[in-house]
């Protein structure tokens, strides 16, 4: 399948590597289907691009890489819709953002992607996790709250 | 909108299968009680829309606005910038 991105020209996405996401994610419910892209320069960035909107992409990374502390509880009524029991049989990403100085991380809404059946889901974690963790040189642990 | 009353401990059911249950009313502020099917999410409506928002000003982000992201990165190989400085 080939798409015409906004951000990356033309690009050929195999039928077997589109992720979906049958209730879109918030704000982009019309977005179902995705591909994983990685970043030509940075390995620790990848991008979600939308199949069928070409302008559509987000950029995600693994949170544990720049969060060390990030331990994500989701409750389990957010896993059933992706045949999961358990969140270590997912791959988990977050959605980069970027503020006027930095860049940011949304660590309440995690992307959690059942790999072998390729379905997807922004989750809501428990617990007071912000939606802009803003990404430091010297990073402050995350901060604990009930 | 359909408007109900309900007292402490009355409940409504939407569809088959989800209770909402008044669990508790003190001044302006209503406990609720959700018994619903695990696949069902629940969530507060703020939070929900949060999330929506940060999600479409994400998508505004471009390649070219993500370049330092390996300088934030704190082990794994393969960094542009070298490791993150403690």
């Amino acid at each position: 399948m080939r798409i015409n991105t906004s951000r990356f020209g033309r690009i050929d996405v195999d039928a077997g590597d589109i992720i979906r996401f049958p209730s879109g994610l918030p704000g982009l419910e019309d977005c179902r289907e995705w591909a994983l892209l990685a970043d030509s320069t940075n390995d620790a960035l990848g991008w979600l691009q939308c199949t069928t909107r070409g302008d559509m992409a987000l950029a995600v990374v693994s949170p544990r890489r720049f969060v060390p502390d990030y331990q994500v509880r989701i409750p389990r009524s957010e896993l059933t819709p992706l045949a999961i029991s358990d969140i270590s049989q997912a791959q988990v990403v977050v959605v980069v953002g970027k503020t006027d100085t930095t860049l940011t991380l949304n660590l309440k809404a995690p992307i959690v992607i059942n790999l072998e059946a390729r379905t997807g889901r922004q989750v809501v974690a428990s617990g007071e996790l912000p939606l802009q963790y803003e990404l430091t040189i010297n990073r402050q642990p995350l901060r604990k709250s009930a | 909108m359909l408007v109900l009353s309900r007292q402490r401990d009355e409940s409504i059911m939407i569809g088959d299968n989800i209770v909402v249950t008044i669990v508790d009313i003190r001044g302006d502020k209503v406990r609720l009680g959700i018994n619903a099917p695990s696949e069902i999410p629940v969530h507060r409506q703020e939070v929900y829309e949060a999330i929506q928002r940060e999600n479409l000003r994400a998508a505004r982000l471009e390649p070219g606005d993500t370049e330092s992201i390996g300088r934030f990165t704190n082990r794994g190989p393969g960094r542009p910038d070298g490791p993150a400085k403690r």
